[in-house]
């Protein structure tokens, strides 16, 4: 069994905090591992030449990958924390062999449910937002 | 055909149900790949290991919209998924999806006007418990 993360509460979070970023793995071979699983191994995903070929800059990253990205930047910082629900807008596409980054910021705070919201991004190398989201977050007490 | 009535008419009832067997190695494989490193999503040998939130959003029904929706939607994009977790997805439950339109509804940006259809899967274990909503957003650009 893999080591246990050290568990985030309530109390140790603020209103404004910023989460831990997260640069996840884009490459081509974590993009066809996961589409191994899902089933989506469609050339827009796992074919650069083909992608650029049909108008794109390149093979993009599934949408539902960027979203688990996001959970797992989430998790990272709050480990036994519960996502209740999380929101992703797949504004533009995220590269595949690109270098994003994950980023989240408390924007709303509930003593009584111990649930917070964040704020959510996906963004390129020039800072760009590819994804952008939110989620609801029940911390333990 | 105007937006409130493709809404009247085409929301709220089931269009399409599939069941899915859900396997140890397809749910660590899904978290892996997403970077999850927390051993409840990763680690089939945990106690508490489970399907990641965003794990249901992989899934599709055997059609994206009800037969003979009015719509050519060939040319609609991705607006967006929203997962809705209500109870843990585990290794041997066996998950059945229904889907239906949830709404449709109509926006005016910069770009002039967009219809928003709204494709909701409700996910269900082997007990009918509820264990997951997926809103997936269409977006299709209005004449």
């Amino acid at each position: 069994m893999s080591e246990t993360k050290q568990a985030l509460t309530y109390a140790d979070v603020g209103f404004g905090d910023e989460l831990p970023e997260l640069c996840p793995d884009v490459s081509m071979a974590m993009i066809k591992r996961f589409g191994a699983t899902t089933g989506m191994t469609y050339w827009r995903f796992t074919d650069h030449e083909r992608a650029r070929a049909s108008g794109l800059p390149g093979a993009i990253v599934p949408g539902i990958m960027s979203q688990g990205f996001l959970s797992a930047m989430i998790h990272n910082w709050a480990p036994n924390g519960r996502i209740v629900k999380i929101d992703t807008i797949f504004r533009a596409p995220v590269l595949v062999d690109s270098e994003p980054v994950c980023r989240g910021v408390v924007t709303d705070m509930n003593d009584e449910t111990r649930i917070v919201e964040l704020d959510l991004t996906v963004c390129n190398e020039e800072g760009e937002t590819r994804v952008l989201g939110t989620a609801v977050v029940e911390l333990q007490a | 055909m105007e937006v409130s009535e493709l809404k009247e008419k085409w929301t709220g009832w089931t269009f399409d149900e599939v069941s899915f067997e859900i396997e140890a190695e397809d749910l660590s494989e899904f978290a892996l790949s997403c970077g999850e490193t927390v051993p409840r999503y990763t680690d089939a040998q945990d106690p508490d290991f489970q399907a990641a939130p965003s794990y249901t959003a992989r899934f599709h029904g055997r059609r994206a919209l009800p037969k003979d929706f009015p719509v050519d939607m060939a040319t609609s994009f991705d607006g967006g998924k929203t997962v809705e977790w209500k109870a843990a997805i585990r290794p041997g439950d066996t998950v059945v999806a229904r889907s239906h339109i949830h709404d449709i509804f109509e926006k005016t940006g910069r770009s002039g006007g967009m219809m928003f259809i709204v494709h909701r899967m409700e996910f269900s274990n082997q007990r009918d418990e509820l264990v997951a909503i997926v809103d997936w957003k269409m977006i299709q650009k209005l004449a």
